[in-house]
């Protein structure tokens, strides 16, 4: 573990305003980024620990959307009542990260901006793209876990569970910048390898996720999370989906989509969605799509299986809605 | 200073424990008496461990409690190259460190593997070792390696050892003849079978702290064989072995990666040495993961002969296998000796690859042997459309060496067949394997197991009394985990009368009464049994002090409830602590556990009868249900027994479902050496765990007729996975760990044909 100092912040203003070429790391609950400190795969120089900047963990009802401040412990949004009722995806989500003990310490923020868990990536003697090396390890070495879509130059997959069920409900991700907030869709905040393969999301050097925005929950809307794992806990996505739509009868009016688990990025499933929307939802009609929406996958030498897992978790996902 | 070639056991790790396991060569006359069996009390019956309370509430003090006055901290250094010559070592930048103690280069010219020691440091602290460690200088010259046993194979591979080529024979054994046995069957079928590499990944890492006192050396570690520790390090430094006292308190497990030397101890004990101050040298669990041992791959195949009856008329086994820079595991012995089969032949290599070396994992070879054979067995059940346990039932054997060799001392396994079956109710598997409907399909499987298990004849255990009344209990043997405080504790006070609170129990010192190592199933059928023949001295001894106090011969007495009466008048009676007073000083017997008469083979036995749900879509196997039936002789204490049992099935769970210790082929590191990416079952990946014990007497094997259950849960479970994913599914999955992607492949492979 290399030496770092600790810089206990007590406003957001403090950190966005920290000198751009300064090398520091914020730390959230820490659990993510204290592995990497000390298996050495990053060099912190300063901890900036976001605990001491008051008010950042909230879940309020504003507007009629639901904000959840970057610091909300993932534990609080399982627990949390109105988003039990409102959006099952978010909560399923967030129960099935992990462990409870991560949950009771991991946050929201943390959890949307974790780092990769490619082994190649996680090894400090590997140098690879990621870390500013020539070569991906994993494109011809051992890639179980890794990506099937959306690759090219770096297969990880982008990890979190909270991810693509925020996605799925048109969450918006608030930025904290030095020259005040901005607001994106929170599904523009990830970025594919090609755009910075040394970055999976749009943060800039001293910028801050601030908090997450739910539009308000439709009445006939209906959300769930599918994940599939290798073992009952402590495990992340071999594939996820998210699905959150408004229902009619046995069509979908609207449906939105997005796996974990096989790309870069959480992945939009829009061919599918758009093979859905307006259609009687059958078995069959769901397979097919799911299929279908698929076919565009490039897996690696050993995880071709996540293609057949990602039409499973997509077709039991938008069947347990209808 | 250590001589390099005694750094280690030098002595094959497995054949050591194997060697020990069986018990050979140690028969002599003074075998039991096969008298009746006596009646007891606490035995076999369930007794909560008497140091539980202290472990749960972390009381019980592990190796990293132990804090020294002055203590340092040691750290090795490892080569990043999985073949290099070690061309030179500058130790100077990392000596100028403030805060460096000691710096030592570890005397090797070439690296083998990632994680090979190269240099070791002792500093003040850890973060000071571990940045002394970065400024060692090593200049190393890369060197061809060889990391996946396919290419170490090839002709021309590079050369993993310099004296001996990459692919050895291990084993070539016959009997009668295969050919014309293939020729009497009316099915013949071959399969291959294939397991993983499984790290032990004990919750509590390798660590030891050395201490010098004078020219005396104490060391503390975290270890399943103090004596054999001790004797290494005497051995490796050079001085007597009355020189050195080796300590193992509470443990957090081994599973067979702490039965010799480790070369940290001794790295401990040089660095200790050269500071004048106390050494701790705890492993990370990346250190864990890479280089001390893992149970070796195998690559079965099988062939087999049938008769539409069942009768099994020929069998063979090519089998290769890699521990890495150490040899693989002779994976035939279930095959050799449980059924009845007259023509045999098993062929066996090992291939050596640029990986960190093998070490016994709990019941080497007989964990992927058995994984191998049991699921060959249901194979050829199917094509001659028997019910696989009949197949079993129909080979049955009371001799060894598959009905060749001498009776078995006892054999329950018919009736945990029996047992087992009733209690999974076996009549509701599927008839036909993978009969079931739709995307959830259930299915039975059971698998057969042996082991040895009959203990060390010449164990040593005494029991010293105390003019107060008090009682304890001395054996240099060691607690690993398993419960052993409670077991000796449970055999003294059921014959001495008094209840194993009572009892003091001292082990787990080099300098008591010697005991084996703690594997290989060797603990309680020695330790128990040479307990049981102190506290029977020791009894002997009261009975003949009571007799004179009241009045009545010594046979007369019986000891109970804490005192001793005679038996034809309950109202003469003097309780224990009185009549210890006239003991008048602490009185010492010596009890040892004797040898067994030649002529029969001494086996464990048992059967795992298991339920699962195979979601044919995901290709998700949940394990429901496992009834694992043992005959693991008279069981001393149900409570911890079953324990044993639990923890069995609970590792064969999850090796038969999740861990392989996973490798990048082309620049040999191993890219999973955390608890994350290298997966172990979870409490939510274990079912309900039923376990029986069938009530067999053995007469010849010791004098509490007890063998021992150290790897027997742990070798038929994931064989019976793999049987009963077959009776599910139809298709077997021939390949631990049975992944989903596994899983969906063979079942698509089954579509296609
Ligand atoms: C063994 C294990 C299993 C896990 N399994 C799962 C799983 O199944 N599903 C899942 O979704 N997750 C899983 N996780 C991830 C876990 O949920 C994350 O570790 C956790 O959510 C991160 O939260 P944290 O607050 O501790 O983040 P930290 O470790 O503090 O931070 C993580 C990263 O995010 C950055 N960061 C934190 N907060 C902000 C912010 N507000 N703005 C900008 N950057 C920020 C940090 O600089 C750091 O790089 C697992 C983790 C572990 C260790
Ligand atoms: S997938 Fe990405 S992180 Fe992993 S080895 Fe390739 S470049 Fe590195």
């Amino acid at each position: 573990m290399k030496e770092f100092k600790l810089a206990q912040p007590q406003n957001l203003a403090q950190v966005t305003s920290l000198p751009s070429d300064q090398r520091y790391f914020l730390m959230a609950g820490g659990t993510d980024l204290l592995d990497e400190i000390k298996n050495e795969i990053i060099d912190p120089g300063v901890v900036v620990d976001l605990k001491s900047i008051p008010d950042l963990a909230y879940i309020r009802s504003t507007d009629e959307k639901i904000r959840i401040g970057a610091m909300t412990r993932v534990s609080e949004l399982a627990e949390n009542s109105t988003i039990k009722t409102n959006y099952p995806v978010l909560h399923e989500a967030a129960l099935s990260l992990a462990t409870p003990q991560l949950q009771n310490v991991g946050t929201v923020g943390g959890n949307l901006c974790q780092r990769p868990r490619c082994w190649y990536y996680r090894d400090p003697q590997v140098e690879c793209r990621k870390k500013g090396g020539s070569r991906c390890y994993a494109a011809r070495g051992r890639n179980r876990y890794h990506a099937i879509l959306g690759g090219g130059i770096c297969h990880i997959v982008y990890p979190s569970d909270l991810a693509p069920a925020l996605i799925s409900l048109d969450a918006e991700a608030t930025i904290a910048t030095a020259n005040g907030d901005r607001t994106v869709p929170l599904e523009e905040f990830y970025t594919l390898p090609r755009v910075d393969v040394r970055k999976e999301n749009i943060l800039k050097a001293n910028e801050i996720l601030k908090e997450v925005k739910i539009p308000p929950s439709k009445n006939e809307g209906k959300s769930t999370y599918v994940k599939l794992k290798e073992r009952g806990t402590w495990d992340f996505a071999l594939v996820s989906a998210a699905v959150c739509g408004i229902v009619s009868g046995n069509t979908f009016k609207d449906i939105k989509i997005v796996l974990g688990g096989v790309a870069p990025i959480p992945w939009r499933l829009e061919k599918a969605e758009n093979l859905l929307k307006g259609n009687p939802v059958t078995d069959d009609v769901v397979k097919q799509a799911a299929k279908e929406a698929l076919s565009d996958a490039r897996p690696l030498k050993e995880n071709a299986y996540k293609q057949d897992l990602a039409a499973i978790a997509v077709s039991r996902a938008v069947l347990s809605l209808v | 200073m250590a001589k390099k070639d005694h750094w280690e056991n030098t002595q094959d790790p497995h054949l050591l424990y194997t060697e020990a396991a069986r018990s050979e060569g140690l028969t002599t006359q003074d075998a039991p008496s096969t008298k009746e069996k006596p009646e007891f009390n606490i035995i076999g019956r369930d007794t909560l461990r008497i140091d539980g309370h202290k472990i749960v509430t972390g009381k019980a003090p592990f190796l990293n409690d132990i804090r020294l006055r002055g203590m340092l901290v040691g750290k090795t250094l490892r080569s990043p190259h999985p073949h290099a010559e070690i061309v030179s070592i500058d130790l100077s930048k990392a000596k100028s460190l403030p805060g460096v103690k000691a710096v030592i280069g570890l005397d090797r010219e070439k690296a083998q593997y990632i994680g090979n020691r190269v240099a070791a440091v002792a500093a003040v602290d850890e973060q000071t070792a571990e940045k002394a460690l970065k400024l060692i200088e090593v200049e190393y010259k890369p060197l061809p390696y060889v990391v996946s046993v396919e290419k170490s194979m090839e002709e021309g591979a590079p050369r993993v050892h310099d004296k001996k080529p990459n692919v050895e024979k291990i084993r070539d054994e016959k009997r009668g003849d295969v050919e014309l046995g293939f020729k009497e069957a009316d099915v013949v079928l071959e399969r291959t079978y294939k397991t993983a590499i499984e790290i032990h990944h004990p919750a509590e890492t390798h660590g030891s702290i050395a201490k010098w006192e004078g020219d005396r050396l104490i060391v503390w570690d975290s270890t399943q064989a103090i004596h054999n520790v001790r004797d290494g390090l005497a051995r490796s430094l050079g001085i007597p072995a009355g020189r050195v006292t080796v300590i193992k308190r509470y443990m957090g497990a081994g599973f067979g990666s702490k039965l010799g030397l480790n070369a940290h101890t001794v790295i401990a004990a040089m660095l200790a040495k050269q500071t004048g101050r106390p050494v701790k040298i705890t492993l990370t669990r990346k250190e864990n993961s890479l280089c001390v041992g893992n149970r070796p791959t195998s690559l079965q195949t099988y062939k087999g002969g049938v008769k539409k009856d069942g009768t099994l008329t020929a069998l063979s086994l090519t089998n290769y296998t890699t521990g890495g820079v150490n040899r693989g595991d002779r994976c035939s012995e279930p095959l050799l000796d449980v059924y009845r089969c007259p023509n045999l032949h098993v062929k066996e290599y090992t291939v050596y690859t640029n990986m960190g070396g093998s070490r016994a994992t709990r019941a080497p070879g007989h964990v992927q042997g058995t994984f191998g054979l049991e699921g060959f067995l249901d194979e050829l059940a199917n094509e001659i459309g028997l019910d696989p346990l009949e197949l079993r039932e129909m080979n049955y054997t009371t001799k060894n060496r598959g009905d060749t060799g001498v009776p078995y001392s006892s054999k329950g396994l018919d009736k945990c067949y029996e047992l087992g079956a009733e209690k999974i109710g076996w009549h509701r598997r599927n008839k036909t394997p993978g009969a079931g409907q739709g995307s959830t399909r259930r299915g039975l499987g059971m698998s057969s197991q042996i082991w040895w298990g009959a203990g060390v004849p010449g164990t040593l255990a005494d029991v010293k009394l105390y003019p107060d009344g008090s009682v304890d209990v001395i054996c240099g043997t060691q607690d690993i985990g398993c419960g052993t405080r409670t077991h000796m504790a449970v055999v003294a006070a059921d014959t001495l009368g008094l209840q194993p609170k009572d009892i003091t129990i001292k082990l787990g010192n080099s300098d008591y009464p010697w005991a084996p190592i703690s594997g290989g199933s060797l603990t309680t059928p020695s330790v128990a049994p040479a307990v049981r023949d102190a506290s029977l001295k020791a009894a002997d001894h009261l009975k003949e002090m009571a007799a004179k106090k009241l009045k009545v011969s010594g046979e007369d007495i019986s000891l109970q409830d804490k005192k001793l009466v005679d038996k034809n008048n309950p109202e003469n009676a003097i309780s224990f602590k009185e009549l210890a007073r006239d003991l008048r000083r602490e009185t010492v017997f010596h009890g040892e556990r004797k040898g067994m008469p030649d002529g029969f083979a001494y086996n464990t036995f048992g059967a795992h009868f298991v339920e699962v749900e195979v979601e044919t879509e995901t290709g998700q196997i949940k394990v429901l249900k496992v009834v694992a039936a043992h005959d693991s002789g008279q069981i001393i204490n149900t409570k911890t027994a079953e324990s044993q049992v639990i923890g069995g099935v609970t590792q064969g769970v999850s090796t038969a479902l999740f861990e392989q210790r996973t490798v990048d082929d082309t620049t040999g590191t191993l890219v999973n050496p955390n608890w994350r990416d290298y997966k172990i079952a979870t409490s939510m990946d274990i079912p309900e765990i039923i376990p029986i014990f069938v009530d067999v007497d053995d007469p010849h094997i010791n004098i509490l007729g007890t063998k021992g259950l150290g790897e027997p849960p742990r070798i038929p479970i994931a064989a019976a996975i793999g049987n009963a994913v077959y009776n599910a599914i139809g298709v077997h999955i021939r390949e631990t760990p049975m992944t989903p992607d596994k899983v969906l492949q063979a079942l698509r492979q089954k579509e296609a044909i």
